[in-house]
């Protein structure tokens, strides 16, 4: 084939070409501090009672200079004395590449603030006002924003007691003239998450139909295949301490899939986070403990002849995730058994990487690995062909993986910001996700 | 005051400001609470963020879950960048109180940057272009601004004249007792991009094996897919730009051993080119030459032949605080017989209409009249079923439809991360560039 050899060529000129680029970016990181100061937000204030040298220090990430026509910022500022102290107005005014970006602050100094104290009001004030010009230039990746106090996110004024309810309601269909597919979902949400408890009541349907027309040996027929499932989901969660948490799972469910009619489980639970919860969005370790009580009702008789039956099941997870400079991971081990029969187990492994070996190399990994011997559900008189090439059927099985990896290598121009929107920007992708 | 007066008055205050402050160590807590309850109200509109990380990260202002609830409304826009990252675009738009106050920030990813370095870099865009807002309310007495000194500046001299080369590989397995499939792909692209010109060449294979077993007897099914894509497009104005494609293709969905086209065109854009990440109106006609060799004999009784073919294609992309739009039309015909043509639309419409209620319609039409690729040989059931093969069809849709209403509690402040965090059923759809 002609275009797996032109693959098999380019990708060997992308070999070589690696060994240069490596060599160019070294030499690439050229020394540049001097000019490090024309990268400095210029500014200018007109203020005769300001002690220029204090803002000068406290300011150090915009260069306050002398004559005013050089200026990229020019602050007026004015004082007012009032009974409660002193106003002062401060009058922002963008100039050259800041044309037209202007706005004004006030800062009030009470009759009971120190000299000191008042300094330093007016200091953070002209910080904050010209935030938004030094945000454009290079130094603002040197600056740290942040609020002194630890706060409370529920420091707010709430009639509803922090309780959202939702409803929401998607359909899908696509088709053309020999085959058709229509999916639809609801559900109703309620929840209520505070730092010290966190609920979440959830009820759901989904339906799925596909029609394919056939024709064969002149003989026309059409396939309809049927899938349904509808669910409710309940979670309350106590929080402990940092690290510990106690709560309970509620669930009821049907599914086609499953040859389920009906499920009820309850299921309280424990969980262990080794790092303490606050740093959740840098790292987990979760350790998920439970145990619950499943009443089923099958749809038609399963492998084990049974129409309905009442299991006691014990499950534990441990999750790691990682989110890092270098990269972030997920990896989650779950085993889970049936009581009344050791043997009926499952064991699930779980990962999502995406790592950064060195600027330009990356490696995105996902999968999954499931050791199944639980499948307590099965329907005794098996799936259709049908219902197999649609998988619209579980079935029997020892194991389920999926497994993914992809890397990818970028060199050249890799910093340039350059935006050229023409032609459009090369497609793009649509990825939808159903489901609860 | 005069400066006779301050020093008289000096004293005084010395010993008021440590009332004061004995006072703050006692209701500091409650003081706090008080100044974040007047903090702004801001809607972060942005789907690809961290929400949860930037809530973690900026704790002076408060989150709610409906825009016209929010005093500041930050629309995130993105584009792609020439070295392969993403050009943000934070619009702040002041509303309510903040009626009128009006900023735009940027923020720009590389290529090579991680998800935390991503989340980190536009958490600090967020934070500066808040000043402006946050200073205005009387939580900015407790906000801290400090500034390192560059220990290193860097500057980049770019040696590789904007050229970005990449090369990935991807492999999926899946499987189980019954059921088996692969897929490998890979591709390479080199592509410059400068305000002038825009080059990109694209170079991919995919191939895809499935395995089902069926009472003892298994069904094999393979589909492959090799295709190269190139584009240069030169700027003429804000407004015009100029240029062509050229790509190759070898399917077996669609009956394709080798097919080339090459086509010139042309472009215009009715709002400026600049204002791209918020609106486009682009007007692009292509004029296309089209040598094809057919797998199987097609049902015009053709293995082999060269086509003229024109389109010509309208989208209208638009991102506003009410919601965002996106549609195409195009049109194509064949120049050896006009009957052959083809009329394809495409939407997204998503509209965050009143308080809590939110609307999204996503759908795609084609109206076909000749698909001169079809083989005559037909397909199998298992082709079928399994969709590898294109059938004979005078029309394809899809269409989706999504509705949601939201009421209670405005506030979204709280992360709360145990038991995991309970993603929300229903559909989501996510459109990437």
């Amino acid at each position: 084939m002609r275009s797996k050899v032109i693959a098999g060529f380019l990708g060997i000129l992308a070999f070589v070409a690696v060994l240069p680029a490596s060599f160019a970016f070294g030499q690439a990181e050229v020394q540049k501090s001097d000019d490090q100061k024309k990268d400095v937000l210029r500014v200018y204030v007109d203020c005769d009672k300001c002690n220029m040298e204090f803002l000068q220090k406290e300011i150090a990430f915009v260069n306050f200079i002398k004559e005013r026509q050089a200026a990229q910022v020019y602050v007026l500022i004015k004082t007012q004395e009032t009974p409660e102290g002193m106003d002062y107005e401060l009058s922002f005014s963008g100039e050259k590449e800041f044309g037209g970006i202007q706005h004004t602050l006030k800062y009030t100094a009470p009759k009971t603030d120190g000299e000191d104290a008042v300094k330093q009001g007016l200091a953070r004030t002209l910080k904050m006002g010209l935030m938004r010009y030094a945000a454009k230039t290079p130094v603002a990746s040197r600056i740290r924003i942040g609020l002194i106090d630890k706060v409370k996110p529920t420091d707010v004024v709430d009639k509803w007691n922090f309780w959202v309810f939702s409803a929401s309601i998607d359909g899908f269909f696509s088709g053309q003239e020999t085959y058709n597919s229509q999916s639809i979902y609801g559900s109703l949400t309620a929840s209520r998450v505070t730092p010290g408890l966190k609920v979440r009541l959830s009820t759901s349907a989904s339906y799925n139909r596909n029609t394919f027309k056939i024709e064969e040996d002149g003989i026309k027929s059409t396939i309809k295949s049927n899938s349904e499932s509808r669910s409710f989901s309940g979670l309350v969660v106590k929080s402990i301490d940092d690290h510990w948490s106690v709560g309970a799972y509620f669930s009821a469910y049907s599914s086609t899939y499953q040859n389920i009619k009906l499920s009820l489980t309850p299921a309280p639970a424990i969980e262990y986070d080794l790092f303490p919860y606050s740093e959740s969005t840098k790292r987990q370790l979760r350790f998920l403990y439970r145990i619950g009580f499943s009443l089923n009702r099958y749809g038609e008789e399963t492998i084990y002849l049974k129409t309905k039956e009442s299991l006691l099941r014990e499950a534990l997870e441990v999750t790691l995730e990682l989110k890092r400079k270098w990269g972030t991971v997920s990896l989650s081990l779950e085993g889970s058994n049936y009581l009344h029969a050791l043997k009926k187990y499952r064991l699930m492994l779980d990962t999502e990487m995406s790592i950064r070996i060195f600027k330009g190399l990356s490696f995105n990994i996902y999968g999954s690995y499931s050791k199944i011997k639980d499948q307590l559900f099965l329907a005794r008189s098996g799936a259709s062909l049908e219902e197999v090439l649609l998988r619209r059927r579980e079935l029997e099985t020892d194991f389920n993986y999926y497994f993914s990896i992809g890397f990818s290598y970028s060199f050249g121009s890799i910093y340039s910001k350059v935006v050229n929107p023409r032609f459009g920007s090369g497609g793009r992708s649509i990825s939808i996700h159903m489901g609860g | 005051m005069k400066r006779a007066e301050r020093i008289l008055v000096l004293p005084l205050m010395a010993v008021l400001i440590l009332g004061t402050a004995s006072l703050f160590a006692q209701t500091g807590k409650s003081d706090i609470e008080a100044l974040k309850k007047t903090a702004p109200k801001i809607y972060v509109d942005c789907g690809s963020c961290d929400i949860d990380y930037i809530k973690t990260e900026i704790t002076f202002v408060n989150y709610v879950r409906d825009r016209k609830e929010a005093q500041i409304h930050i629309l995130v826009t993105t584009l792609r960048t020439g070295g392969g990252g993403r050009e943000y675009t934070l619009s702040f738009l002041g509303q309510n109180e903040f009626a009128g106050i009006d900023d735009v920030q940027e923020y720009y990813s590389n290529k090579t940057d991680t998800d935390d370095e991503i989340r980190m870099g536009l958490v600090n865009a967020l934070k500066m272009g808040l000043m402006t807002y946050v200073a205005k309310t009387p939580i900015s007495s407790r906000i801290s601004i400090d500034y390192s000194e560059p220990e290193k500046p860097k500057a980049a001299v770019d040696k590789w004249k904007s050229w970005v080369f990449s090369l990935s590989g991807h492999a999926y397995l899946n499987g189980e007792k019954s059921y088996k499939s692969h897929s490998l792909s890979g591709s390479f692209s080199a592509s410059r991009v400068t305000p002038d010109i825009k080059i990109g060449l694209s170079l991919s294979s995919y191939h895809n094996k499935d395995l089902f077993t069926y009472e003892g007897e298994s069904i094999r099914s393979t589909s492959t897919t090799h295709e190269f894509e190139g584009l240069a497009v030169k700027s003429l104005s804000e407004h015009w730009s100029a240029g062509a494609f050229l790509s190759m293709n070898s399917s077996t969905y669609s009956n394709i051993r080798f097919g080339l086209t090459a086509a010139p065109a042309v472009e215009f854009n009715l709002f400026p080119y600049s204002q791209s990440t918020r609106r486009q109106l682009r007007f692009l006609y292509k004029l296309a030459f089209m040598p094809i060799r057919y797998r199987e004999e097609t049902i015009y009784f053709k293995t082999r032949e060269n086509l003229w073919n024109e389109s010509l294609s309208v989208s209208l992309e638009l991102s506003e605080k009410w919601g965002t739009i996106s549609t195409s039309l195009e049109g194509s015909h064949y120049f050896h017989d006009f009957s052959k043509n083809r009329l394809s639309m495409f939407g997204i419409v998503s509209l965050q209409l009143y308080k809590g209620l939110s609307i999204f319609v996503l759908g795609s039409g084609s109206r076909l009249r000749g698909q001169l690729s079809l083989a005559k040989g037909g397909a199998s059931l298992d082709e079928i079923l399994l969709r590898r093969r294109e059938l004979a069809t005078k029309y394809t849709y899809f269409f989706s439809v999504g509705f949601s209403y939201t009421f209670g509690s405005i506030f979204t402040n709280v992360v709360n991360p145990r038991f995991g965090s309970t993603g929300g059923g229903g559909m989501s759809v996510s459109i990437g560039d």
